[in-house]
């Protein structure tokens, strides 16, 4: 079966927006991101068993907000308490999550298929999100992740680099469309580059 | 607009949270009798003071979890949040 990406109908490459005369390397940079295992651990409130022992990736669970683990491969995501996020490019990992984690204590739910992905990049990565978002992006540093709202519509931050600021967003898929649309209107007034 | 602390994830504004009504309701206890007029008071009988009330609010977009919240619905003013398995 071939795979539709999540923006296929509207995602366009090229220039846009307020670039002219500008510097390349400052101009914002959107780009869609497919193929990504995306998988909802969640521990049951009843279940006992200790989670930070656990390994998936050589990566472990951390019951911290905003706080994400990470190697070149896999982030691990906070999204609630003993609610994590998993994403990784690692696309057969999926068989060990499944395997790792008992059924009877952990929830394991493949999300991979229902989520847009956007990547932004750039200096005025942050000023695009706070056009939209009414967190304080100020406390967002370099590997840390959110959940919230942009223009109405729930969202997750992971905060991959911030030094020039790279960062990836999550909507759910059938926002998707409508969720590019707000963060290229709102990316129009910087100038950017889809890629 | 409100600013909510929310107990497990910080400092958030109001837009990510949904309302849940009044904190203070006790359901009638599982397993036996309620009178009919227990059970009207518990469903529909809402206090509506003016001053300080706790509120569940949940955290829709983000950790998701149900909180409790100590709020003035005169002034708005925050006083206190808890995790919603929290007493006062």
């Amino acid at each position: 079966m071939t795979s539709v990406s999540a923006l296929n109908h509207v995602y366009k490459i090229g220039l846009f927006g307020n670039h002219e005369n500008k510097n390349e390397e400052n101009l914002l940079k959107v780009l869609e991101i497919k193929n990504l295992l995306i998988v909802q651990i969640v521990q049951y409130k009843n279940s006992t068993i200790s989670f930070e022992n656990i390994d998936i990736d050589n990566l472990k669970l951390k019951n911290e907000p905003m706080s994400v683990v990470s190697n070149s491969n896999t982030r691990i995501l906070w999204n609630g308490p003993k609610n994590w996020l998993l994403i990784s490019t690692k696309k057969d990992l999926l068989k060990d999550i499944s395997k790792v984690f008992k059924e009877t204590d952990f929830a394991v739910t493949d999300l991979s298929h229902s989520r847009a992905i956007i990547e932004i990049e750039g200096p005025d990565a942050i000023e695009v999100l706070k056009k939209g978002c009414p967190f304080n992006f100020n406390i967002l540093e370099k590997n840390k992740s959110i959940n919230s709202t942009y223009n109405g519509i729930a969202f997750t931050v992971d905060m991959l680099d911030d030094n020039p600021n790279k960062i990836r967003l999550f909507a759910l898929r059938s926002f998707g469309e409508s969720f590019y649309h707000s963060i290229t209107d709102a990316s129009l007034e910087f100038g950017y580059r889809a890629l | 607009m409100l600013y909510i602390k929310c107990p497990h994830c910080g400092l958030r504004s109001q837009n990510e949270f949904s309302y849940g009504g009044d904190a203070t309701v006790k359901r009638p206890e599982l397993n036996k009798e309620v009178s009919d007029q227990n059970w009207d008071n518990f469903v529909y009988l809402r206090k509506s003071p003016r001053g300080k009330h706790l509120e569940l609010w949940q955290h829709i977009s983000g950790c998701r979890q149900w909180i409790k919240v100590e709020r003035d619905t005169l002034t708005h003013e925050i006083f206190k949040t808890l995790k919603a398995n929290e007493e006062l």
